[in-house]
Formats: structure tokens, C-alpha cells, sequence
């Protein structure tokens, strides 16, 4: 049962110098406790598929077809204060840059905390803990994010007060910075986002998108600008929340290398289309779109001396008039009259490997 | 062709009403290395590393602050101002952002033939635009893009049209800043293959700078890896990722993520950040994140041999294998 469902996703943007049809018929599903990424270079559309799923979109752009389902909910038809909601409490982001999402005026716990407050249900669960106790009981960080009920004492009255106390709020984004691997987060509560290191802003970002439990985390090009030692580190942090809370993770990559490290299924975009989705394994194993295996081919691989690098002839169309019918056709090896006049469907060839090709 | 010796290029860092200087940025902290004719020197590093700033030192860009890059023979670093326009000729930079280094009010055209009629390298006009068209073909262009602006191209083909200028003034070493960062991986191979190309048939010298290691391994010959303004490790290519010798090598070449689902990755990560060069650790400036780091590291200053082909930086000579370290006596005593 999948927990998020986009279909038949088609989006435009008004420009003077005409319309770009930057989505065209997107299909992808996002099933629980999975990462999974959507590759693809510049200009093909994974970004604004993360923008059309939360709702950011701007001005100029519209939904000209399409439904997009999370969790029984269709996203496109609520009203903006529901879809701000779903922002707040379960559709989380991160994207590429932390230096602009990060407020440099307010220190890191103020954020966090700011984070935090959105969420008013896991206040009861906390208060068990409170004041009263002087040492952190077996209720941790990681039973909150996967949502386990904790342990109550007899008697004990659970009421959400209207406002955390600081010292409850304090301890919590202490453990939360704990689990997103920083190290001091005593310190670093106190401390300003210029302050902090690339890598470190980073998995401050994803602490504050994990601080609200979301059942989705929207990654966009988290790693593009750091570093690559940094970059290992942070992927190694998702592989091991993926397997600690109860989340699904959209990685949005252009990087097929990192999607091989750290998704459990791609997704392979290209000018608007998703052209190919399999299990990891599965694609590299079996690449059945033309694009996928030449983008394959055009890849460095560290491990072994390359003798010649491939390229994919041409270059990325022009959205405002993009090809007839399949639109790789014109930079494709095996384009047939087909290609040039229809729109292929997406066939399942078996082992949930889906492809958007004619020759299939 | 081109020996560098010892070069240094501090920043200093100014405070205070009377604007007194009370610490350096040590970009470039003493940086040596020879390339010879005709080869690709890498020169690898995160940021902070000080390969860009080395790159434009060494072309004087940004003044370097101590020691001597010698071209061909002479030491560049005493040049006038007049034989440095000389020399810009023979030396020559393209650079990382397609979108930022063409001048977007200038054709294509235009940007071609100024360094000619700058450098005089040809005698007349009407030379200067057959040569530049000739320089697009060469590098995959038409004529009829001698007349567009370059916001009309997408960022390959101003990459190609940035080579074509750099190209114009027919230089003998080039320095490439991360040329293709900006670039789709889909493109980036032609615009690798072409420079390649290029080098083979004009009997060209590169520096190619760039963090990815992968491409490095595809473009150069020797390899230098800089870290915190200082290189740390310098080899063959080959030699270089076959076997590592200094652990930030290692682990930068562990830290590549492998387009390969089933490959296992190295168990160590490196921890930590990459450190600003304002603050630079006693000792050896990797010992902070080191995990064979010694008493012996945080205070000494390792120096690698001159004589051998394959430089560390480093006071023990490590196996990766077994993760020992043992230490080196092969090196000379620090001057």
C-alpha cells in the first residue's frame, strides 16, 4: 500500500517566452519505509515534481492534469491552509542549499524548537518524563520517531500543557541532534548557522525535518554542495535512519552514483518524464531504457582506469516546444517512427521494473 | 615548463578600527611541483584546499605571497608588468561557470577575437575572424554562432566557446578550474574528450583542478592531492588510486560513491569537517581527523622525499589492509 501516489502529473509554467511543459504525465509511487530516488540532469523535471508534491509551486506555474494521493488525501484539490498542515506535520524537506533555509539571524536550538513546536501530539508522551524524573527513562528519541506509546505509569494523568517547558524542549533537540550524528549538541543548540560547517547545517536541516515525525522527507540535492568526504557521511546517516524511524525518503539526486548507495529504488527522469523505475539492483543490473544505460555509460567510475568516456549526443530540449511524441527520441540510438509520433505508455516487464519506451 | 617552489598565498584577515591584520588565511601554504611539457597535472582537493587558489597564484591572478613559480626558465614571480602581458599570452584559464565567465554582452564572435587583437597574434581583422571560426569548428561550433550572445547557448556549448577563447591567443599551458562541474554528466565527457583532443594536437600543458576524483583520474597523467593549502600526496595516476599512500587519499577515494549498488563500501568514514584554513592544526594539518594519528603527528611537520616518483606527506608508511602504520625513515630531515 503506497503512501504516496502521483499520477498522471502533468504541470506548466507561464513564461513570456511561452509555456514549458516541464511534467508531462509523471506517474511514481512512494511506499513506506523506502528511499526512494529520482535521477535525472538539469532541467528534467525532479525538482519541480518535490515542489508540486508539497504545494510550492510558484505563481506561473499550474496543474494542468493529475492527482497526487498521500495517504488517502488528494493533495491538489485541499485548501492551502490543509496543504500548509500537511507541510507542518508530515510532508518534510530538505534541500540543497542550508545556508538559505536556515534562518542566520536565530541560533540552531531556536529553530529547532520552532521545528518542534509545530507538532502539539508529542507533548503528552514527553511529559511522562518530566520534571519528575531526574535520569532519561527507556523512552528515547527513536521510540518517538517510530511512534511507539510510552511506557505510563500508574496513575499518571497524561494532559498536554499548552506550552513545553524549555528544559523538556532542550533535551529533546539535544537527542534529536544526537541522532542526526552531530557531535556537542549542547553547544551547537547555542550556536548560529554561520558558525556551523556545511555538513553540519546539513544534518541540522534534516533534524528539523525529522523533529515532526513526517511519514514523507523530500531530499532535493542534499549533498550537491558538499564536500565528498562530507557528502559519504551523510549518506551514510540516511541509510541508517531509513532503518531507525518510520519515514519514506524522496531522494532527488542528479547523481546516479548516490542513488546506487543510498536508494532502495530509482526512478530515472528525463525532460519531464519518468522513462524508467526499478529496485536498485534491478536497474543496474538490467538498464532497459536507452537513456538509462547511456547515462550508465557516460558515468566514471573511480575504481577502474576509463579508457574513453561515453556522452549522450545532443543536448536536453527546449520544454517550450519539446519533441513529438517520446521526447528522447531525437538523441536516442534507437528511435523508430514510433518514437517520433506517439507518446509511449509505461509497461511493467516484471519484477516491478516499469519502463516508458516503445521498444518494450 | 612549469616549476613551482614552495609558492605561498596568504589572505590576511583584518580587524579592528586601525584595520591591523591579525591573522592570515593561508590558502596556498607552501605548495611545490614541477609539470613537464605536454602532460595533465591533477590537482585534487575539497574546498578549502587551496587548489583554485593555487591555480590563479600560479598565473598571478591573485598575487602570491612568497616563493617562485618558474615558466619555461623564468621566474614569472619577478615579472613586469609588461612581460606578464607576454606571458598571459603562453598562459591561459578556463574556468568553472559556463554562465558567468562570457561576458553575456559581448557575441561570440567578439569575445574570440579580443584576445587576438590584444595579444596581437594576428595581423589583421579579417584574419582574426577566419581563425575564430576555425577555433568553433574546432571545437564543435558553426560559423553562425559567431553572431548569437552567449546567453543562447547551453552551459557544454559555452564551455566550448570558453576553450575557443582561450585557445585564441594559441597558448602552450592552460590551466582548467573545474571545467565541467556545472555540466550534466551527459555532456561532460564531450567536453572532456574535446579538450583531450586538443591537447594531443596542439602539444598542450594542463593543470586540471577539480574535486571530483573520478574525472581527474580520467584527464591527468600525475595526481596532486592538496589539503588545508598544502599538497599531501603527489604520484602517477595510476599509482596514486591503485595505492594510496596517504590516509586523506584513502579516504577520499573510499568516500566516492560508486555507481554500483552491489559494491561494499569502505567501513571508515572519515569523520569531522573539513577544517578552514584560518586555523590550521600543529603537526601535520590532517591529524585532527586522522585515525592512525600519533603524539608524533600533532607536533611534527611531516616532509615527503624529493627523489621518488610517489611524494607523501606523512611519518608512517601505512597499510590500509591491515589498518597498521609503521613508521618512515626514508624521508630527509627537515631544513
Amino acid at each position: 500500500m503506497c503512501i504516496l501516489d502521483v499520477r498522471d502529473l502533468t504541470v506548466n509554467f507561464r513564461t513570456y517566452r511561452g509555456e514549458v511543459k516541464a511534467l508531462d504525465r509523471v506517474e511514481l509511487r512512494l511506499y513506506p519505509h523506502e528511499v526512494l530516488a529520482l535521477v535525472g540532469e538539469s532541467g528534467c523535471g525532479k525538482s519541480v515534481t518535490a515542489l508540486t508534491i508539497l504545494g510550492l509551486l510558484p505563481q506561473n506555474a499550474y496543474v494542468l492534469s493529475g492527482q497526487i494521493i498521500f495517504k488517502d488525501v488528494s493533495l491538489l484539490t485541499i485548501s492551502s491552509d490543509q496543504m500548509r498542515r500537511i507541510r507542518a506535520d508530515d510532508i518534510a524537506a530538505v534541500f540543497q542549499d542550508p545556508v538559505t533555509f536556515l534562518n542566520p539571524v536565530l541560533t540552531i536550538g531556536v529553530q529547532l524548537e520552532e521545528a518542534l513546536s509545530l507538532v502539539q501530539d508529542w507533548v503528552p508522551y514527553v511529559r511522562v518524563r518530566d520534571e519528575s524524573s531526574s535520569e532519561a527513562s527507556s523512552y528515547n528519541i527513536k521510540d518517538y520517531l517510530l511512534r511507539r506509546n510510552p511506557p505510563r505509569t500508574e496513575g499518571s494523568e497524561i494532559k498536554a500543557p499548552k506550552k513545553m517547558s524549555e528544559k523538556v524542549t532542550r533535551e529533546f533537540s539535544k537527542n534529536i541532534l544526537k541522532l542526526v550524528q552531530l557531535p556537542d549538541p549542547e553547544r551547537i543548540l547555542t550556536q548560529y548557522p554561520h558558525q556551523l560547517s556545511g555538513g553540519m547545517r546539513q544534518r541540522c536541516m534534516i533534524a528539523m525535518a525529522l523533529a515532526r515525525r513526517p511519514s514523507i522527507i523530500i531530499a532535493d540535492e542534499i549533498t550537491t554542495a558538499l564536500d565528498v568526504t562530507v557528502q559519504a557521511q551523510i549518506l551514510r546517516l540516511l541509510r541508517e535512519l531509513r532503518d531507525t524511524i518510520d519515514a519514506s525518503t524522496l531522494l532527488i539526486t542528479h547523481d546516479l552514483s548516490i542513488a546506487a548507495e543510498a536508494a532502495d529504488r530509482i526512478a530515472v527522469m528525463y525532460a519531464g518524464n519518468v522513462v524508467e523505475i526499478a529496485t536498485t539492483t534491478e536497474l543496474f543490473r538490467n538498464p532497459l531504457h536507452p537513456y538509462t544505460q547511456l547515462l550508465m555509460k557516460c558515468i566514471p567510475d573511480v575504481r577502474r582506469p576509463v579508457i574513453r568516456l561515453e556522452s549522450i549526443a545532443g543536448s536536453v530540449p527546449d520544454l517550450i516546444d519539446p519533441p513529438s511524441g517520446c521526447r528522447f527520441h531525437p538523441r536516442c540510438p534507437f528511435a523508430t517512427d514510433a518514437c517520433r509520433s506517439t507518446k509511449p505508455i509505461i509497461k511493467d516487464v516484471g519484477s516491478d521494473h516499469l519502463v516508458h519506451c516503445h521498444l518494450f | 615548463m612549469l616549476l613551482v617552489n614552495d609558492l605561498k598565498t596568504w589572505f590576511p584577515i583584518k580587524a579592528g578600527i586601525f584595520q591591523r591584520t591579525v591573522g592570515f588565511v593561508k590558502a596556498v601554504d607552501g605548495v611545490s611541483l614541477t609539470v613537464r611539457n605536454g602532460e595533465t597535472y591533477g590537482l585534487v582537493g575539497e574546498s578549502g584546499s587551496g587548489k583554485t587558489t593555487l591555480g590563479k597564484s600560479i598565473l598571478r591572478l591573485i598575487e602570491p605571497t612568497a616563493g617562485s613559480i618558474f615558466y619555461a626558465g623564468t621566474d614569472i614571480t619577478k615579472a613586469t608588468k609588461r612581460q606578464q602581458g607576454e606571458l598571459r599570452r603562453h598562459m591561459q584559464i578556463i574556468y568553472q561557470d559556463p554562465y558567468a565567465s562570457l561576458d553575456p554582452r559581448q557575441t561570440v564572435g567578439s569575445a574570440l577575437t579580443e584576445p587576438m587583437r590584444i595579444h596581437r597574434v594576428v595581423p589583421s581583422k579579417a584574419e582574426a575572424r577566419k581563425r575564430a571560426v576555425e577555433l568553433l569548428r574546432r571545437v564543435g561550433l558553426n560559423e553562425e554562432h559567431m553572431f548569437r550572445f552567449p546567453h543562447e547557448f547551453s552551459g557544454g556549448q559555452r564551455q566550448r566557446i570558453a576553450v575557443a577563447r582561450a585557445l585564441a591567443v594559441d597558448p602552450d599551458f592552460l590551466i582548467l578550474d573545474e571545467p565541467t562541474s556545472f555540466l550534466d554528466v551527459s555532456v561532460q565527457a564531450q567536453v572532456l574528450d574535446l579538450l583531450k583532443d586538443l591537447q594531443k594536437e596542439l602539444d598542450l600543458t594542463y593543470i586540471f583542478i577539480s574535486h571530483n576524483l573520478s574525472v581527474v583520474r580520467y584527464m591527468s597523467d600525475r595526481v596532486g592531492v592538496m589539503y588545508l593549502g598544502q599538497l599531501v600526496e603527489e604520484a602517477q595516476r595510476d599509482d596514486l588510486y591503485m595505492s594510496p599512500e596517504h590516509p586523506y587519499t584513502y579516504y577520499l577515494i573510499a568516500a566516492i560513491p560508486v555507481p554500483d549498488p552491489e559494491f561494499k563500501k569502505v567501513s571508515h568514514i572519515l569523520s569531522g569537517d573539513v577544517p578552514s584554513p584560518v586555523n590550521i592544526p600543529p603537526g601535520c594539518r590532517f591529524h585532527p581527523r586522522c585515525p592512525y594519528a600519533t603524539e608524533k603527528c600533532k607536533m611534527e611537520v611531516p616532509f615527503h622525499g624529493e627523489s621518488s616518483d610517489h611524494k607523501v606527506a606523512c611519518h608512517y608508511d601505512i597499510d590500509f589492509e591491515t589498518e597498521t602504520a609503521t613508521p618512515r625513515y626514508d624521508y630527509l630531515p627537515q631544513p
